[in-house]
């Protein structure tokens, strides 16, 4: 028995993306009915809120626009959408005005009481904008008040499983969800949707985001055939804490500035490994400092825990324990003395560039279907700056609910959904209530070792090609595990098989378009093919499924605004 | 510790009139209580519901009572909280139970809610941000109760919280305080008036219990005792 639910709005996700795109939505025209689904509770799952570093935006007199623009094709490899990117660094002034102004963040100021900005790695201006290294917390604490204060509906603690076309297929006409609390399916038409779940690489061993984030938006819009670009590039984060097999702390990150301020890594054998590397040492890139520790983790001169130390202790364990609170008290926590000792620590998985392909305005392929945020592709091309994660989500979140409002005024009431589709996704969904119950854990242990070992920080095509058929192995075992007969309310284990299912699907779509990109290019490294390719002629991956295969292709990237080779900048100082 | 040692742990099952269930789990050099509950619901009991999301310290949903006092899961130590080889693990108090280790938090937000809780704007994403000393007396003082992440900890600690239900409690006061102090909210007067009423700042006990559980080292007690001064010379002002 499916229950119905109408709205005319309809949110998955409660990051800065989803809570964004409510306000506007409501803001926009307030006779809308615009609902929050979120998979845990309103604001407290997903990823924005745990943002420690800060809000990218060019609001200095010595900034620019152009300035914040140029560092982020850069950095993204001039691989990013250029009018995505442009709307990013343009938008995201208004937004931070916004965000103080109406919504109550209150960021850190400069002794003139004017907003501070700090440095963050790979730009050429200090213009990131913080709240201590809490920067998350305000943002969505203050976002997650204003929802409530405001006659947006909330489904909390309900999962999307499907994104359900209208019957004639020409539209979205809603989505089909799981009601974690009762484990009741539930369908809701709504005249617009956002695609806002926030993405989040935790297939691979180790891994940064909130535990609760699995991909679902992805692998949604996969089964729906929409195009999704960039999804090789997945950030890996050098210092990810690394405690052990079966902790939920391992993977979890230390943050960037312990090495920005001097912080040493060691390898197995004791030596200070990244000296040799590279003139900055341990201040290296990211992309980069991962690759070295993988290098060293491959050639077996690791810690106990198959990582590598990191030492600060050198800087004196007083100074450390002073400027880096959050940091030294999380490691004692788990029983590790960051100050005085030594911490290992390993790549991990901190951020997926790809995602769904879009417009500037969030509309997707699929009339009706919008997205934002991590679920979306093509800001960020091939690496994304720290401090533009969460200048992404809020600026296109607060762009998507505008023009959900003004699609809904103009394309009019529901659509009567294709109720076939709905009833193929329920009998998916509930797939494993059908099955003998099985362990779910070896499948996640092997989910995680193939993504780690072949899909990981250091790719080539022998790797790529193994991970691809190992997928397709763990698919097929997991759609024949079952969980058991028990109670379907807040059955976490019945869930624990629906992040699987999301998660394989979005790894066999990062190891297709791995395998596609022959070159090496900011996240995404290629042992075969270690050269960066002619930036001129760059073109970007886009893998759609079709007919359950995943079929990858190569676009051109449209230099809109600036080519290889050129810079704003100079233009501007002309 | 020792490697091989296992614990016993009793874990609370079903709603209100549920019971506790006990568990034999292995110990291990690093693990939390969250990965204690985990470990039980992934290898002994697949049936087990608890909530988490951040995995450190931030997103306030993986809170329980561990040996009868509420805290984090997710950062604290198995090794802090086992005693003579047993630990005890139920859902937060002063909320109805979901499910197991689950509880309903939605009195908890909605008290936020009733305590102006959220920020009043005077001012447009058109206007310039407001130039604010870091050292102005109102802004140190917000500060220093900024950084909740409404894990309700607090609220399941508070004696006040359990006898009034009416009371809004710890957190939601303490958010209050920190809007009090922000000179730039414009809903001021409205606020106070709500935080003065029945169940409001007045309605504490200073039992303490909310500072000595908070994680992040925060006093509602100061913030609450601050926003008893502040109605009370509203009143006098007439305002009230």
């Amino acid at each position: 028995m499916i229950e119905r639910l109408e709205t005319d709005v309809l949110i998955l996700g409660s990051g800065g993306a989803g809570l964004f795109a409510a306000l506007h939505a409501h803001q926009t025209d307030a006779n809308l009915v615009v609902t929050v689904a979120t998979k845990g509770l309103l604001g407290k799952c997903g990823c924005t809120r745990m943002v420690q570093g800060g809000y990218n935006v060019a609001l200095n007199p010595g900034d620019s626009i152009e300035r914040h623009f140029m560092d982020t094709i850069e950095g993204g490899k001039w691989l990013p959408n250029q009018a995505m990117a442009w709307t990013l660094v343009t938008k995201a002034i208004e937004r931070v005005h916004e965000l103080e102004n109406e919504v109550g963040c209150f960021f850190d100021r400069n002794p003139d009481g004017t907003l501070h900005g700090k440095a963050f790695a790979g730009q050429t201006f200090d213009r990131t904008v913080h709240k201590g290294d809490l920067t998350g917390i305000e943002i969505i604490n203050r976002l997650m008040e204003q929802v409530w204060a405001r006659p947006i509906r909330r489904l909390e603690e309900h999962r999307a499983v499907a994104l359900i076309p209208a019957k004639d297929g020409a539209s979205l006409a809603g989505v089909l969800m799981v009601d974690v609390r009762t484990g009741r399916l539930r369908f809701v038409a709504a005249r617009a949707v956002l695609l806002a779940t926030g993405a989040g690489p935790t297939m691979y061993r180790y891994h940064t985001p909130s535990g609760d984030k699995s991909m679902d938006g992805l692998a949604m819009a996969l089964r729906l055939g929409l195009p999704l670009r960039d999804m090789e590039m997945v950030q890996f984060h050098p210092t990810g804490l690394l405690a052990g097999p079966d902790t939920r702390m391992t993977g979890t990150v230390l943050e960037e500035g312990l090495r920005g301020a001097g912080g040493h890594l060691i390898n197995g054998n004791g030596e200070r490994f990244m000296a040799a590397r590279d003139a900055r040492a341990e201040r290296a890139t990211r992309d980069f400092v991962s690759r070295c520790i993988f290098e060293e983790m491959r050639a077996h001169r690791t810690t106990r825990n198959g990582g590598v130390h990191l030492k600060m202790s050198h800087l004196g364990p007083e100074r450390v324990r002073a400027e880096f609170k959050g940091m030294v008290e999380r490691c004692a926590d788990c029983g590790f003395d960051l100050a005085g000792g030594l911490v290992e620590v390993v790549p991990t998985a901190h951020y997926l560039m790809g995602g769904v392909v879009c417009d500037v305005d969030t509309a997707t392929e699929m009339p009706g279907l919008f997205v934002a945020g991590e679920d979306a592709g093509g800001a960020h091309g091939a690496n994304r700056l720290g401090g533009n994660g969460v200048a992404n989500s809020t600026v296109f979140g607060g762009i998507a609910g505008e023009s959900m409002a003004a699609w809904v005024a103009k394309n009019g009431g529901h659509r009567p959904p294709d109720e076939a589709v709905i009833e193929a996704e329920a009998a998916r969904a509930l797939t494993p209530f059908a099955r003998k119950a099985g362990d779910l854990n070896p499948l996640r242990e092997r989910l995680l070792e193939t993504m780690w070992e072949d899909v990981g920080v250091i790719r080539d095509a022998g790797g790529l090609k193994r991970g691809l058929d190992k997928l397709d192995g763990i698919e097929a075992e997991l759609l024949a595990t079952g969980v058991g007969e028990g109670d379907r309310d807040f059955n976490l284990t019945w869930h624990d098989w629906l992040n699987l299912c999301s998660l394989v699907a979005a790894s066999k779509a990062i190891a297709a378009a791995a395998l596609a990109r022959k070159n090496s290019r900011g996240a995404h490294f290629r042992e075969d093919f270690p050269g960066e390719g002619d930036l001129g002629t760059s073109t970007f991956t886009v893998v759609r499924q079709r007919q359950g295969a995943l079929e990858v292709a190569d676009e051109p990237v449209a230099f809109t605004l600036v080519k290889p080779g050129q810079s704003l900048l100079k233009e501007a100082a002309q | 510790m020792a490697m091989a040692m296992a614990i016993e742990v009793s874990i609370w099952r079903g709603r209100a009139n549920g019971r506790y269930q006990t568990f034999t789990v292995p110990l291990d050099q690093s693990q939390t209580v969250l990965d204690v509950v985990t470990w039980v619901q992934r290898k002994l009991d697949p049936t087990l519901a608890y909530r988490f999301a951040c995995r450190v310290g931030m997103c306030g949903s993986c809170a329980m009572t561990v040996n009868g006092r509420p805290r984090w899961t997710c950062r604290t130590h198995i090794s802090k909280v086992v005693e003579a080889g047993r630990v005890e693990i139920g859902p937060l108090a002063n909320m109805p139970i979901i499910k197991d280790l689950v509880c309903d938090m939605a009195e908890f937000f909605a008290k936020w809610q009733r305590a102006k809780g959220a920020f009043a704007p005077g001012k447009s994403r058109h206007d310039p941000i407001e130039r604010i000393s870091p050292a102005a007396a109102e802004r140190v003082a917000a500060d220093a109760a900024i950084e909740c992440i409404n894990c309700a900890v607090c609220y399941a600690a508070c004696d006040t919280v359990r006898w009034n239900e009416n009371y809004l409690g710890p957190a939601a006061l303490n958010r209050a305080w920190t809007l009090v102090n922000d000179v730039r909210d414009a809903g001021q007067r409205e606020r106070l008036a709500a935080l003065a009423a029945d169940g409001g700042c007045h309605a504490c006990h200073s039992h303490h219990s909310c500072q000595e559980h908070c994680p992040k080292a925060l006093s509602p007690v100061r913030s609450i005792a601050g926003l008893k001064r502040r109605s009370l010379e509203a009143y006098v002002r007439g305002e009230l």
